[in-house]
């Protein structure tokens, strides 16, 4: 692998982490959901330079071009990610119909008893 | 013995007032509970005019949640039997009377009031073949014949709504065969009853891509029901 192409995987692995830490520090991202992409910037910070273990693997596995591992590897992350924001959505999903519906019975009960005090 | 009659709608103004005086005539002994939805028509100010009960969807939440809404409201009001019925005024209120007494006869927990035992209500063809589909994976799976398994049109008993008004038994769109088995997973006993049905003029639920997406969503949901703990 180039120097560059090196430079610019981490160079991007940098910027990703000092975007994410911004974000959570500002409170536009919870910290729990900001783990996974840490993780993310982490990887692709290491993994452009370990050299020692990309080039071996992507040799043993007939990969005439590594970085292309390197792109699999992210790839692979990013779609753990996105599966953990799915049951993130799906929880909170649950949650806001479980709530929509307490709210929908509760105003209920309540013109139910204002009605009844008034007649 | 307390009844109440739940009817979910969603965008129903020219319907409504019709579905809620037929079943004040036909079923006299039942309280009404319409739950509105998140409509933007006047369906809900209709409901309210008609001097029913009426319980308001801050937004569109969909079929199912909506008549869960209502399993959840006569759960807490302490109901014994619960009807649901569409508010497009496809059913026929009158016909609950025969889901009564098929719930007696047969001491069945849910009776489900089929357009297809009797014959005579025509569907489209795919729809025809997703029944036939879904019915079949019923029947193997539970032993009971079901001829219309997305039926709007039933009867519940207080144990078996209790238990759909749980979390997440419900689902927020259509019900389905998913429900019948979970049910009979659950020891519940499921029977069908004939009633009559309008056909229905205008939309309908399925168009587009959509009915592929359901089949789909709908297998998932059976594979899940035959996979989750009994527990659970």
């Amino acid at each position: 692998m180039s120097l560059e192409f090196r430079l610019i995987i981490s160079g991007c692995g940098i910027l990703l982490f000092i975007l994410v830490f911004a974000l959570v520090r500002t409170n536009k991202l919870r910290e729990e959901l900001s783990i996974s992409w840490f993780l993310i910037a982490i990887v692709m910070m290491i993994i452009a330079m370990a050299d020692m273990i990309i080039d071996p693997i992507a040799f043993k596995l007939k990969i005439s071009y590594p970085p292309a591992l390197i792109f699999a590897i992210f790839i692979f992350f990013l779609v753990l990610a996105f599966l953990y924001f799915s049951v993130v959505i799906s929880s909170l999903k649950s949650r806001v119909k479980e709530l929509t519906q307490k709210i929908a019975l509760l105003e209920f009960e309540m013109q139910d008893k204002y009605r009844k005090k008034n007649d | 013995m307390r009844y109440l009659a739940i009817i979910p709608a969603f965008n129903e103004e020219d319907s409504i007032c019709d579905v809620i005086e037929e079943i004040k005539i036909s079923l006299p002994f039942s309280d009404i509970l319409v739950v509105n939805d998140g409509s933007n028509d006047r369906t809900s100010e209709i409901a309210q005019e008609s001097e029913v009960m009426v319980i308001n969807h801050p937004y569109n939440l969909g079929y199912g949640a909506a008549l869960q809404t209502g399993f959840r409201f006569a759960k807490m009001r302490g109901y014994n039997m619960l009807i649901t019925m569409d508010a497009d005024g496809q059913h026929v209120p009158s016909n609950a009377t025969n889901l009564i007494n098929t719930m007696q006869e047969q001491r069945a927990d849910v009776v489900i009031g089929s357009r297809f035992i009797n014959g005579g209500y025509r569907v489209g063809f795919i729809k025809k073949i997703g029944i036939w589909l879904f019915s079949f994976i019923a029947k193997r799976y539970t032993g009971i014949t079901i001829t219309d398994p997305t039926s709007g049109f039933q009867l519940l008993n207080r144990a078996a709504f209790s238990y759909l008004a749980e979390g997440d038994n419900y689902p927020l769109d259509y019900p389905d065969v998913n429900i019948i088995m979970l049910l009979h997973k659950k020891q519940f006993r499921i029977v069908e009853s004939a009633v009559m049905m309008k056909e229905k003029n205008g939309k309908s639920m399925h168009s587009g891509l959509k009915p592929i997406f359901y089949i789909i969503k709908m297998f998932l949901s059976i594979v899940m029901v035959l996979v989750r703990k009994k527990e659970v």
